[in-house]
């Protein structure tokens, strides 16, 4: 084994694969980018080359951009380590990842020094507050490094420290490479963000990499394809069509952006929904709601297709239904506003054939409509998902082979794992494995489905009826009170689309032909056959009570059914997080996990199995069990990897595969050709840049008393989440991290200004927020500012994309639905002194930062800080790291918007309901007695009703 | 003093520099008349706008300031409607926003003269509205506040709130729900009810 290359006692490392120890020698040589396929262990590498200056002792190591779940794998490898080698040095891993240490206990952790894991925004305001020193910083270690683009506080942290401290290490990591591969010399690029010359490649193909894993203890792996039945494979066609069309209209209505992307084969991958919605982001504001509609549409589909193949049957139809009842109109609405898909034969297809998988009428016919005067009866047909059948056909594989051929003594345990997408997929999973030998039916009673003949043999066919049976039960209670949920809840839901739908929907629908009339004719002729509402749409296809008198009948619990407690899920659920802590004996157990990233690294470890049942695909799982098989020489696992043939999930698990090749692939080419560009990467020293700016200046003679001091902009600490500050610390300004009561930045004693995003701005004129912060503003400064930022490189307009003309009918200021515009121009007329600055990118902000700067005073932070506070919190409000003043009203923004959101909260209500309850739950839970004394009887009555009211009682005392 | 008697209650009025501007034809809802006024356009009591068309100052970067002098220090609320009809705007906008701050103006911009007009418009006949509507939250039905409240972290949608509601009959009995059980509904995988029980579990204050 390598040892760490110091004098120090040989650290003990736990690299026993070839490319781990190269990889680990070649960090501890230079300064580097790694970019290692997923599933190779990225944090194995990570945690053994901590250890090494962990070791050593003296150091003060911080890890940059590290997840929750990373830092607890790091920290528990760490104290392996520690536990192994002994070594006296060593601390272990520090975290700070939340507000609640404080100044004083970070300075402690930091001056302690070891490794410590900061999180990005705090880490930053200590560097600049000085909190941290960034010279007596040893090393940086980035984690996520195809996260950092010019503009991430990542990259910020990065300048800071390279600016002070040029001999420290940094290090950077990353295991996804497709980020790296997109925009122009995207690898250079990053390299330049990173400060680093020299990036690293590991794909699975690298040579070394593939002689570790493929050497001759090559991992046993049988693939098993499973057909998708019928009625599966006609809903997944379905979904797909509606994908398609939903992309074309999405096409069709945005004909400004780039979309060469947006196509069928993209909306297999994974994130197709999110990168959508990451292009249409910049210009949300612009979209019609039709679009946003989409963009949601496809969100929905999306998480169909998923649920398809990972819920049962009737878990499944119980979803579209409330998709539907969350998508469609009130009955005897005018309004043509409902998703386009739901017109499509297609999406006809995926609710009938659905519901034709759990319970059909007993003439087959698909006369489950109410309009038919077809028999009364439905009849359960429980469609079983084909894996559970190979499923239990692998299990029995295993249990005659671990007969026959009793033990092949190895290290390994005699336990199999199954391995799911997700938690849900693995509690489906144990359920069926419980209840699959049991009998729901009594066999006379026995024509569901299964081969009569086999029902009373012994060795019976495993089958999931029991659980389905229960399933079913279950949703037609569920679905007799949600037709009366959906009625008095989502009547108008459409109406809480977005804000400026009203204004713009008269106007999509006045000039042109009426949509209405086209698709009225469109449906028209299919209205009589299909489930369908008159205006073509899919509507909820409701039995007759009858019939689901009858359907829940025939369901009732027989024969073993009454015997089993109907909980039996509800039991389990009270273990399912503590898989492992189990005392059975690990030879015959099975375990049931969800994939988990690098955790799955350490489960191996533990459960070390014989068999390996990978339930649905996963690349990265794939190569965790070949590390972890050519890690250990005497241990023998075999691997049954299912998937379901011509499947989305095939599909997407080929894409991945294929998509990491392609990026290993372009980067290496480019890595080719960039290395003469980044040997002068070294930048100008920032010192001179900063000089020059002075010199300037002066030159412009006048107040040279200003110009003495740096430049400063004193930023609100929460800020720091966006691009401006590093860019003004890019401009050579001093950046004073403070926590600001008023404003967002401080460019002089009476400049404050008050940044916004065009989504910030929209939601917070919705929440009335701006108005107060205006207010405040006005009060403390001279001159405070709104500034209005666009995204950089974006449309820098507030034109939506459609025209404006129908909007002309004025409305009334009452009138709730207005577009951006008017809004503006209530808050201009309310606050005729607050200015506004209108900046099409955060480069830009900084030079306007810097122009109204010019001749003016700078700031005084205490004093900023200071401004706005109560004077009791002012005589407390120090300055201890720049930032401390008020810290203790530091709020979380989430369940503060959630609060604003309850009827009966205004701000002054807000305010006196943040100090005094502790958390939403809390609110939720109180009674009108206990809220009378925070916000008067009224609204407190209104807050309780809010919380507490029925949906299943359906409309009646509710306030408009 | 002639001003006052002919300034109809909404009226509109126009400096006639302005004539052949392409903006007036988009003042449609509200009746405009020239005037002798300072202004370009006076929208109120104690309200008036500048118009600058970017190309226009691009060729002509001195006219504004005789126009700003010109104003002196009348009126209350000082618009400067910018029209941004050049692509390198940068430059110009940056040096207008300084002098925005000096001479107590207000910017607005805008990208057509569609839109231009459309603030006059919106200007003039907000003149004695009530900010009520930017001021607080709006109040609205049960249904659409449920739907508001449950679907605010950002993970969460409709349907997500549909199936949570439906599930548990009161947003109490919601919240108040463990996330195992909440894992079971379908449609809440872990990401949203992670999302939703740190949401409604959170602390308002970081610290106590």
């Amino acid at each position: 084994m390598p040892a760490g290359s110091s004098t120090q006692p040989p650290v003990k490392l736990s690299l026993p694969l070839q490319f781990q120890q190269d990889l680990y020698n070649l960090l501890r040589a230079e300064d580097l980018l790694v970019i290692l396929a997923r599933g190779l262990g990225l944090l194995r590498i990570v945690s053994n080359l901590l250890h090494s200056y962990d070791a050593t002792g003296n150091s003060l190591v911080i890890v940059v951009g590290a997840e929750d779940r990373e830092n607890d794998w790091i920290g528990e490898a760490l104290a392996e380590h520690y536990a192994i080698s002994r070594s006296l040095q060593a601390r272990g891993l520090r975290v700070i990842n939340t507000e609640k240490a404080s100044v004083p206990m970070r300075e402690k952790i930091y001056a302690e020094g070891g490794i410590v894991s900061v999180t990005s925004r705090i880490l930053v305001v200590d560097l600049l507050s000085k909190l941290l020193d960034p010279e007596t910083v040893t090393g940086l270690v980035i984690l996520h490094a195809e996260k950092i683009i010019a503009t991430s506080v990542e990259a910020f942290i990065v300048r800071i420290y390279r600016q002070f401290n040029k001999i420290g290490f940094l290090k950077a990591f990353s295991d996804s490479p497709e980020p790296f591969i997109s925009g122009f010399a995207p690898l250079a690029n990053m390299m330049r963000n990173l400060f680093l010359r020299k990036p690293s490649l590991w794909p699975r193909f690298h040579v070394t990499v593939a002689q570790s894993l493929e050497g001759k203890k090559k991992a046993e792996v049988i693939e098993l394809e499973v057909p998708m039945t019928e009625s599966m494979r006609a809903i997944q066609n379905a979904i797909l069509e509606c994908v398609e069309v939903s992309i074309g209209e999405l096409k069709k209505a945005n004909s400004g952006l780039e979309m060469e992307e947006w196509t069928l084969d993209s909306a297999l991958h994974k994130n197709f929904d999110v990168i959508i919605r990451r292009q249409l982001d910049p210009v949300w504001h612009r979209v019609s709601w039709r679009t946003k509609q989409i963009a949601g549409d496809l969100t929905v589909l999306r998480s169909i297709l998923h649920s398809l193949l990972s819920y049962d049957c009737v878990s499944f139809v119980k979803y579209l239904d409330t998709v539907l009842a969350a998508h469609s109109p009130p009955p005897g609405s005018t309004r043509q506003n409902q998703s386009p898909w739901l017109f499509l034969d297609a999406a006809n297809t995926i609710f009938q054939s659905a519901r034709s998988r759990v319970y059909s009428g007993k003439v087959d016919d698909g006369s489950v409509l109410p309009t038919s005067n077809l028999p009364d009866t439905l009849r359960p047909v429980l469609e079983e998902q084909p894996k559970w059948e190979l499923l239990s056909d692998i299990l029995d594989e295993i249990e005659r082979e671990n007969y026959f051929n009793p033990v092949i003594r190895d290290d390994s345990n005699g336990t199999i794992l199954i391995m799911c997408n997700d938690q849900p997929t693995c509690r489906q999973v144990r359920e069926y494995l419980q209840t699959m030998r049991l009998k729901a039916t009594k066999p006379e009673e026995n024509g569901t489905g299964q081969a009569p003949h086999e029902v009373e043999e012994e060795a019976e066919k495993p089958s999931a009826e029991f659980m389905l049976r229960r399933k079913l039960r279950e949703y037609l209670v569920w679905k007799r009170t949600f037709a009366q949920v959906s009625a008095s809840l989502f009547e108008e839901n459409q109406k809480s689309l977005n804000g400026i739908k009203e204004a713009s929907i008269s106007n999509n629908f006045r000039g042109r032909a009426p949509p209405n009339k086209r698709r009225r004719i469109r449906g028209g002729g299919a209205a009589g056959t299909n489930p369908r509402t008159a205006n073509g749409a899919v509507s909820a296809a409701d039995e007759k009570a009858a019939q689901v008198a009858n359907l829940l009948a025939e369901i009732q619990p027989a024969g073993d059914e009454t015997l089993v407690k109907e909980d039996v899920v509800i039991d389990d659920l009270t273990e399912a997080g503590d898989d492992f802590f189990e005392l059975y004996d690990p030879d015959d157990s099975l375990v049931i996990h969800p994939y988990d990233a690098d955790m799955d690294d350490n489960l191996l470890e533990e459960l070390r199995p014989r068999y390996i049942i990978m339930y649905s695909p996963s690349s990265d799982f794939i190569r965790r069990v070949e590390v972890y098989r050519s890690s250990h020489t005497d241990r023998n696992v075999r691997v049954y990897f299912t998937y379901y043939g011509g499947s989305v999930e095939e599909q997407r698990y080929l894409s991945s595969v294929r998509r990491e090749k392609d990026a290993f692939t372009k980067l290496i080419r480019e890595r080719g050709s960039m290395a003469i560009t980044l040997t002068d990467t070294g930048a100008v020293d920032p010192q001179e840049a900063f000089l020059r700016t002075v010199n300037t200046r002066i030159a412009g003679g006048g107040r040279l008393a200003a110009t003495a001091a740096p430049p400063t902009v004193v930023v609100d600490v929460r800020e720091f989440r966006s691009a401006l500050p590093s860019l003004l610390h890019g401009r050579s300004m001093v950046v004073v991290p403070c926590q600001l009561t008023v404003g967002d930045y401080v460019l002089s004693p009476s400049i404050c200004i008050e940044r916004k995003s065009v989504r910030d701005l929209i939601s917070s004129f919705k929440n009335g927020r701006l108005f107060n912060q205006a207010e405040t503003m006005l009060q403390h400064y001279k001159n405070p500012f709104l500034l209005i930022e666009f995204e950089h490189n974006k449309s820098f307009t507030l034109d939506p994309f459609a025209d404006l003309s129908s909007i002309s009918t004025l409305k009334l200021p009452e009138n709730d639905n207005k577009d951006l515009q008017s809004k503006l121009v209530l808050l201009t007329l309310a606050f005729p002194h607050l200015k506004i600055i209108w900046s099409s990118s955060p480069y830009q902000t900084a030079e306007i930062f810097e122009e109204l700067k010019k001749n003016q005073e700078e700031p005084d932070p205490i004093r900023a800080v200071q401004i706005g506070l109560s004077p009791e919190e002012e005589a407390g409000g120090s300055l201890v790291g720049g930032e401390q003043a008020g810290a203790a009203r530091t709020f979380n923004p989430i369940p503060q918007d959630l609060l604003r959101c309850v009827p009966g909260v205004d701000n002054k209500k807000l305010q006196r309901l943040v100090l005094e309850v502790r958390n939403v739950q809390e609110l939720a839970n109180m009674s009108v007695r206990e809220l009378d004394p925070l916000v008067g009887v009224e609204s407190g009555r209104r807050i309780w009703k809010f919380f507490n009211r029925s949906v299943f009682e359906g409309e009646g005392e509710g306030e408009a | 003093q002639a001003l006052a008697s002919r300034q109809g209650p909404s009226a509109v009025l126009v400096s006639t520099r302005q004539k052949g501007n392409p903006i007036l034809n988009y003042i449609r809802s509200l009746p405009w008349e020239y005037s002798d006024t300072p202004a370009d356009y006076i929208l109120g009591a104690t309200t008036c706008a500048l118009f600058l068309s970017l190309k226009y100052h691009r060729l002509h970067p001195e006219y504004i300031y005789s126009r700003i002098r010109a104003l002196g220090k009348m009126y209350n609320l000082r618009i400067l409607l910018i029209m941004v009809d050049i692509t390198n705007h940068e430059e110009a906008l940056r040096e207008l926003s300084k002098t925005s701050m000096i001479n107590n103006l207000t910017l607005i911009l805008c990208w057509s003269a569609q839109e231009a007009g459309r603030y006059l418009e919106l200007f003039k006949s907000y003149e004695h509205a009530s900010p009520a509507s930017i001021r607080a939250h709006q109040a609205e039905s049960y249904r659409e506040s449920l739907t508001e409240f449950v679907t605010t972290p950002r993970s969460i949608n409709k349907t997500d709130a549909a199936s949570l509601i439906s599930n548990y009959g009161t947003l109490r009995a919601a919240i108040n729900a463990p996330p195992e059980e909440l894992a079971l509904i379908p449609g809440w995988g872990e990401k949203k009810v992670k999302d939703w029980c740190s949401a409604v579990r959170e602390n308002f204050r970081v610290r106590n």
